[in-house]
């Protein structure tokens, strides 16, 4: 057993990065994210974190910073949200096709204008398409496992791909819990690069790629997210075998066996969701859960297997005005030409909007698809 | 078992760091321990809220806590500001900061148990001041072990020691005479439950205009009280111009609106005639 300690999801992931051998912080705070930074400029000059820390004037170029320390051959962190992720977005699609596998926390918070502090997954869902990939936690213990777990995973040869660990604004950011401190030890060494930028035997990173190239490059990255999936399996036997936690990378499930109506959805609310089934079993109602924690690689194979005879209902913390909800919309995608009975779409949470287990109760059986007040 | 804890207080009292103490004493005991402040655009003495949720299993609820079967106050004049009984279980508990007594509280619920404490007396005797004012989180959760609450005072106190380190002394101190003091008294209450209605919100645009009092009436926020001395002031608008509330009116002279003024002291500073004094708030009636 390690030491276990009550910590809000910040505090847990810069303690994450600190047990993962980060070697290079650059990072700018935003609300919700904050803490994490601090936390790490702390940890860091009490000298007990190994790690340069780089204090740059914006997102745009902390995420510059993580790319070239990435290339020089260390193990990179950031954190941010909302806005900040929004300003880094052209460097998000750099680190990808630089294969630069850096991992950042993301504490989901809305965009504005109006301005909004509170959880959205808004800020990462609209980062989807820039070949990160892309993990939803819902507890504390989760982002602290998922960190290490995305770097192992990061920067697998297979792989070699940055890493997005998001979680809830204020839900889990702010909220405290018990989290096991382990140290991965036995699970991550130091980084070894498969290639770095060295100053006695220069090359160019970056330069100009023609068509036929820039095309392999962005298929090799497709095939790589392909990879990543059968990868996750790996990392999460292995992690549990020498840690007795099942974190699970790929999805969760709940009660969905003899379910006949399934609750889909991600991040903190997947965690109150469980509540709710519990409650609907009470009461008769035969209900289930899939928590998906990776977005990006959608693993579509996983969720065909446990959805294709059930009534699913889709619950998006997060809109795509013009579409829909966001994983609504990929799920019915994934779930095209299957036997699938029913797929309900569900807008909760949007802005903060506090979910409860009643939430999810009531959106079972009214016919409403936003969701726009508490349900206490 | 559940138990669930709603803190109330304002901005700088320490109701986040009491919810968090309380998460952290109940892990020690070998319970669960959630604790999840909410946040909104807090300033020092704006009303703040958190909530502390204690199991003997895995907490798997993510959402604030609307029906506590504890309630803590940490400061009376929040009393003014938000409904402190609203939501809580019949037979729960509510640990507040007064000099009133438990009897005088009174409530839509059937009963309640009211513990009242005079934390601000325990933290003033005990030197438990922040900038000059009373800091009285850890007398009220030594109150609060008054309420149905399976933990022992002498783990809280070990907690305390080690987060507070040099003041540990005087804290552990405060919770001893807070947990002494407290009355603890079964009060009935009017047993009429009342439901507000919600208001209807149509946004199309995030387009909003000045309005008078949108936080209500913010002198609850206030800790000192600015008075202009008109004998010294030479009418120059130096603080009228400089308060960020636009709390300093134009009438015949510069006059103080005092149910809007927050406490800031902008304008003792700026004044250059030292026309502008200040004093401790003491708020009658309340």
């Amino acid at each position: 057993m390690y030491e276990v300690k009550i910590l809000t999801g910040n505090e847990t992931a810069a303690y994450a990065a600190m047990n993962s051998k980060v070697r290079v912080v650059a990072a700018y705070p935003i609300t919700p994210a904050t803490p994490v930074v601090e936390t790490l400029s702390r940890l860091v000059e009490d000298g007990k974190m190994q790690a340069k820390f780089i204090r740059v004037e914006s997102e745009h170029s902390a995420m510059a910073a993580c790319i070239g320390a990435s290339a020089a051959g260390s193990r990179a962190f950031t954190a941010t949200s909302s806005h900040g992720l929004a300003y880094m977005h052209e460097m998000l699609h750099w680190a990808t096709n630089a294969r630069t596998p850096i991992v950042m926390a993301v504490a989901n918070r809305a965009i504005g204008p109006g301005w909004n502090i509170w959880a959205d997954l808004g800020d990462a869902l609209s980062q989807r398409d820039t070949g990160w990939i892309q993990f939803y936690c819902s507890s504390n213990q989760e982002i602290y496992d998922t960190i290490a777990m995305a770097y192992r995973l990061a920067e697998d040869r297979k792989v070699l791909l940055p890493a997005m660990v998001c979680y809830d604004g204020f839900v889990l950011s702010h909220t405290s819990m018990p989290v096991e401190l382990t140290k991965f030890d036995d699970f991550l060494s130091e980084y070894e690069p498969v290639w770095q930028l060295d100053a006695e035997d220069p090359f160019t990173h970056g330069n100009i790629l023609p068509p036929e190239e820039f095309a392999e490059l962005r298929h090799s990255i497709q095939k790589s997210h392909d990879r990543a999936l059968k990868l996750m399996k790996k990392i999460e036997e292995e992690f549990y075998e020498l840690y007795g936690r099942r974190t699970p990378l790929i999805l969760d499930e709940y009660k969905t066996e003899d379910a006949e109506k399934v609750i889909v959805t991600m991040g903190a609310i997947g965690s109150e969701a469980k509540v709710a089934v519990d409650s609907l079993r009470e009461k008769k109602i035969k209900a289930g859960l899939v928590r998906l924690k990776s977005f990006r690689p959608f693993p579509e194979k996983e969720l065909k297997n446990l959805l294709e005879d059930k009534k699913i209902f889709v619950f998006d913390r997060a809109i795509s005005p013009g579409s829909g909800g966001p994983l609504y919309n990929e799920l019915k995608s994934a779930l095209a030409f299957t036997p699938v009975k029913r797929i309900t779409p569900r807008i909760v949470g949007v802005g903060g909007i506090d979910v409860t287990k009643r939430t999810f109760e009531r959106a079972l059986f009214e016919r409403k698809i936003w969701i726009k007040e508490v349900i206490s | 078992m559940l138990i669930s804890v709603r803190f109330h207080g304002r901005g700088g009292q320490g109701a986040v760091t009491a919810s968090k103490l309380l998460a952290e004493a109940a892990s020690l005991e070998g319970y669960y321990g959630q604790s999840m402040p909410f946040f909104g655009a807090e300033r020092r003495g704006a009303p703040v809220v958190s909530f502390t949720r204690i199991s003997d299993e895995p907490i798997y609820e993510m959402s604030q806590v609307y029906h506590p079967n504890i309630v803590v106050v940490l400061d009376p004049l929040i009393l003014k500001a938000v409904d402190i009984f609203r939501g809580v279980k019949e037979g729960g508990t509510i640990v507040v900061n007064t000099t009133k007594a438990p009897d005088e509280f009174v409530f839509d619920q059937d009963y309640l148990n009211i513990v009242s404490v005079d934390a601000t007396g325990v933290a003033i005797k005990n030197d438990l001041l922040v900038a000059g004012l009373p800091v009285v989180n850890t007398p009220m959760l030594g109150a609060l072990l008054r309420a149905d609450i399976p933990l022992k005072i002498e783990v809280l106190e070990g907690i305390v020691r080690k987060k507070f380190g040099k003041e540990g002394k005087r804290n552990v101190k405060a919770i001893k005479e807070a947990y002494e003091l407290a009355s603890i008294k079964l009060v009935h209450g009017s047993g009429k439950r009342s439901y507000p209605r919600k208001k209807k919100i149509k946004v199309e645009f995030p387009i909003s205009t000045p309005a008078e009092g949108v936080a209500g009436k913010t002198k609850l926020w206030r800790d000192f009280r600015p008075e202009i001395d008109y004998e010294k002031c030479n009418d120059c608008l130096n603080c009228w111009i400089h308060c960020p509330e636009s709390a300093i009116r134009l009438n015949e002279h510069v006059e103080i609106d005092y149910d809007y003024c927050k406490g800031c002291l902008v304008c003792t500073t700026v004044c250059p005639k030292k026309a502008i004094a200040s004093e401790r708030e003491v708020f009658v009636d309340v």
